[in-house]
């Protein structure tokens, strides 16, 4: 299997998408899920090779158009259950669990 | 814990007439406190004009920040509380009452202090302080201890 690779996308990928990250990290950690989270800014996200992208809903509107991978959108980025909620099954749909 | 938020970088029950006066006046401790020059607190309320609300990413909560650069002079973060919260279009999480506004001087050097970031987002009980408190001290303590 391969391992799976998920971008967190804030505006300049330096805020926001670092703190969504780590909440990601936590609940993969949780979940026994290995994938690699990288952050990138909303300009280089649709260019960055990945499997999936978590970002807000402004931003997710903005890229959806733009990639052929699944765009996750969250509105509390500490919210490890909205994460889980809207997120985990479609990550373990790609790594086929 | 290492200090986070420098004592002098926080300002709590502030007035602002909007979301872009709230910005201003936080990017204004990151400016008094050397960090920043001015030009780095237009680019702060332009992020929010060209790439939304989106800096709101917890209920009442706004981080703020523009990209790292030649404005930056080094690594930094303020705290502004609002004594009326003020909208920044984000319908989920508005209204904003806290503001945090950040600057780093290149991608990678902030990282610790915006992971000591998302764990004071998580501490329900510090957040709630810093929201109601008009005590510098308190706030202080609760932050950097």
């Amino acid at each position: 299997m391969k391992r799976l690779k998920i971008l967190t996308v804030c505006g300049f990928g330096v805020g926001s998408s670092l703190v969504l990250k780590m909440k990601l990290d936590e609940l993969l950690k949780e979940e026994k899920i290995d994938a690699h989270v990288e952050t990138a800014d909303v300009g280089s996200a649709s260019s960055t090779p990945c499997d999936i992208i978590f970002t807000s809903k402004e931003l997710s509107e903005k890229l959806t158009d733009s990639v052929s991978i699944p765009v996750v959108s969250i509105s509390n980025f500490i919210d490890k259950n909205e994460i889980k909620q809207a997120g985990l099954a479609k990550i373990k749909e790609l790594i086929g669990e | 814990m290492a200090i986070l938020i420098n004592k002098k970088n926080i300002k709590l029950q502030q007035e602002a007439s909007d979301w872009e006066d709230a910005v201003r006046q936080s990017g204004q401790l990151l400016l008094q406190n050397h960090s920043i020059d001015f030009v780095y607190i237009n680019e702060m309320i332009q992020a929010v004009k060209t790439l939304g609300p989106y800096m709101v990413i917890v209920p009442h909560v706004a981080l703020s920040h523009a990209r790292p650069g030649k404005h930056v002079k080094k690594n930094d973060i303020s705290l502004l509380t609002l004594k009326t919260p003020v909208t920044f279009g984000n319908k989920d999480n508005d209204p904003v009452s806290i503001i945090f506004s950040f600057c780093a001087t290149e991608n990678e050097g902030h990282l610790l202090f915006l992971q000591k970031m998302g764990n004071l987002l998580d501490d329900a009980h510090a957040m709630k302080v810093i929201q109601e408190s008009s005590n510098l001290d308190e706030v202080d303590k609760t932050i950097n201890c």
